[in-house]
């Protein structure tokens, strides 16, 4: 306590003291030489120019994939004339939103934003729930088969989806549980039982549903990957101590694995519910692509309208920017989604701990 | 503590081994119950397809002729361009996997440092794997269609145009490594590398994301022993990074293969289609697609076979 007494000469003398900071006088070498030390070796400019052309490269490369979005956004302005004018590049000179307005409203644009933000939305939330028990049942329980299941799941990924085209499309085309004449209503039907007769599961949300909730989604092979990896890395001693406290395996899942998971499910359901919502082979299969379906999606309005066709020189060039027109009505509100959930995707990413 | 739990009524013990292996069951049933009543059936289908013939039954419903290997014989042997796709789409592959993965694991180390702005980097970098999937990577193809159909016209570099067509051209690059004895094979190669670069970009996005996240997991001790010793950042990234994340290389070199080969913008993805949505061939598109598959299934396990010989795992204790 009586350090006053205890000091010795050459310590710093004391300015000023109060109850939490202290301020004391000493001898410091001067700025510039201070500056010159750290700054002005070899080290230094080395690193500098290092971060200099790390900085660029990445404004350069931010630049390739920012240009066709820009590119695309500023032709959607773009009126008629611009298109066959050589010196319009990338600001409109007779800047419209006839565009816009025809496409939203002859392709019922609204209606495709309805359905499809049910479908995604119920798509992105079943499979982010299915995936992650799934995930979870394969990373942290030993049982007789869990090799085996795991490798399915790797098939799932690994076949290509043009493969079962036609089987998924008849399967749901004319559903039944099991294989033809095995089937389930099949065999209800020989006996007599019930009468079911060409169940028609296309162009409802059925097979998206079935297929979401049972983990056979769109790419759902790699979220049950992910998430599989995700809970490897989270500590056994953490059931551990919630099975001594007697919660048992479902409860010890809800309460204690979901909240910790969090970061890693917003970037699952980001991944499921951004690639539902472009998805067009799922789509094209179980919907169909003409506009007269009764489930109408936003894949299907890719299309120029009626009245926007035109006959003259810039005819292919000016149908292009109308169909990005309607890709850019289809992503634009992916990007407030994305704007809003970017920042969990790299941090779910970093604690997933893919690191195998 | 023992002699109250010795009181209690006997109960059928199970260990907790065996009630562990049952909570697992139940976690992974949806999946289980979906691959059997559901996905199975799918895929016996589809191989029941590729040897049969479909006649739609006039009352509703369908029937399958069984036809033997004929779609196999028809795919390989009598369709003008299916080998010759499949190759070409082979070769395109071996190409286009080694870059991608070595941009994925440049650009990670890139973002994984201090810079400015780096969120906003990262950001950026993400947006095609939300965006340029499905509909919206169809649209654009359809532009590079319109833009090689208009280039003979005064209108050819007008907005519509990707802008990522032509970087740099086959001249620049013959003059750039003039002077080195380099082959015309590379030279081409790195030309249609840098004129790629946004497709390339596009690809790399969830192996940038898999390549951070191995990056992170590298204690940051290690690093700091290097820099005592003197490391520059080069020896660093040789001797520390690469060895850590090659498991990484591997899982990305996998997923890229299996991405790359069933990725719509695949042309033969693209062949198999177009014969599909042809009338009546819809079952020789099945045997083409299921000879396809046994390629893909061949090449992963190849891959992972060399790859998996150079991996290096850091043993946990």
């Amino acid at each position: 306590m009586n350090n006053n007494t205890a000091v010795s000469e050459n310590a710093p003398k004391i300015k000023r003291e109060t109850k939490n900071t202290i301020k004391v006088d000493f001898e410091r070498t001067n700025f510039w030489t201070r500056f010159k030390l750290k700054y002005l070796t070899s080290n230094a400019l080395v690193s500098a120019l290092w971060w200099l052309f790390r900085f660029i490269l990445l404004l350069g490369i931010s630049y390739v994939i920012l240009q066709p979005f820009y590119s695309k956004f500023a032709s959607s302005f773009m009126g008629k004339e611009d298109f066959v004018d050589v010196t319009v590049k990338l600001i409109p000179k007779h800047p419209t939103l006839d565009t816009y307005a025809q496409v939203i409203k002859e392709n019922r644009y609204f209606e495709a934003l309805l359905n499809t933000t049910i479908l995604s939305l119920s798509c992105a939330v079943l499979q982010t729930i299915s995936c992650s028990l799934i995930g979870y049942g394969l990373s942290k329980y030993k049982f007789k088969g869990n090799k085996l299941i795991f490798a399915l799941v790797i098939f799932t990924m690994i076949i290509p989806h043009k493969t079962l085209h036609l089987a998924l499309y008849m399967k749901f085309r004319y559903f039944d549980i099991g294989v033809g004449k095995f089937g389930l209503f099949n065999l209800l039907n020989t006996l007599k039982l019930t009468s079911f007769s060409d169940i028609k599961l296309t162009t409802t949300y059925w097979p998206f549903v079935i297929l979401s909730i049972t983990g056979l989604g769109f790419k759902n092979g790699l979220f049950i990957f992910m998430m599989r990896q995700f809970f490897k890395g989270v500590p056994d001693e953490l059931e551990e101590s919630a099975y001594i406290d007697g919660y048992g395996p479902l409860r010890t899942f809800f309460k204690i694995i979901i909240p910790i998971s969090i970061p890693m499910m917003i970037t699952i359901f980001l991944f499921a519910f951004s690639w539902q919502w472009t998805d067009n082979f799922y789509v094209e299969t179980f919907i169909g692509s003409g506009a007269k379906n009764k489930l109408y999606l936003l894949p299907q309005i890719v299309t120029v309208p009626k009245t926007m066709e035109t006959d003259y020189a810039g005819k292919s060039l000016y149908e292009t920017a109308i169909r990005n027109t309607c890709g850019l009505l289809i992503i634009y509100p992916l990007i407030v989604v994305y704007l809003f959930c970017q920042k969990y995707l790299v941090q779910g990413i970093e604690r997933s701990g893919i690191v195998g | 503590m023992t002699k109250s739990s010795a009181k209690q009524a006997p109960r059928k013990i199970v260990s907790l081994d065996k009630r562990k292996a049952r909570a697992g069951w139940l976690f992974v049933l949806p999946f289980v119950i979906g691959f059997i009543i559901i996905y199975l059936p799918i895929i016996l289908d589809s191989l029941k397809y590729s040897f049969s013939k479909i006649n739609i039954v006039a009352g509703g419903g369908y029937e399958t002729v069984s036809v033997g290997f004929a779609n196999y014989q028809s795919a390989l042997f009598e369709d003008p361009s299916y080998v010759q796709i499949l190759l070409s789409g082979l070769t395109q592959l071996v190409t286009d996997v080694p870059a991608i993965v070595i941009f994925a694991l440049f650009m990670a180390v890139l973002l994984n440092g201090k810079i400015l702005g780096r969120a906003a980097f990262r950001a950026i970098f993400f947006i095609p794997v939300i965006i340029s999937t499905g509909v919206v990577a169809n649209i654009d193809s359809m532009n590079i269609l319109q833009s090689h159909m208009d280039s003979g016209s005064a209108i050819d570099d007008g907005p519509g145009d990707t802008g990522a067509t032509n970087i740099i051209n086959l001249a620049d690059v013959t003059w750039l490594f003039s002077n080195m004895q380099v082959g015309t094979e590379l030279r081409q190669y790195v030309v249609a590398l840098v004129n790629n670069i946004f497709n390339v970009i596009k690809r790399s996005g969830v192996q940038m994301l898999i390549f951070l996240a191995g990056l992170q997991s590298i204690s940051p001790a290690i690093y700091e022993s290097c820099s005592i010793d003197g490391a520059t950042a080069w020896e660093t990234f040789w001797k520390i990074t690469f060895p850590m994340v090659s498991p990484m290389i591997l899982v990305n070199a996998i997923y890229t293969l299996i991405d790359s080969f069933t990725s719509e913008s695949n042309s033969v993805m693209k062949y198999i289609e177009n014969v599909y949505s042809q009338a009546g061939q819809n079952c020789v598109s099945t045997a083409m697609s299921w000879i396809y598959f046994i390629i893909i299934v061949l090449a992963v396990a190849l891959v992972a076979a060399l790859l998996s010989a150079y991996v290096f795992y850091q043993k946990r204790d």
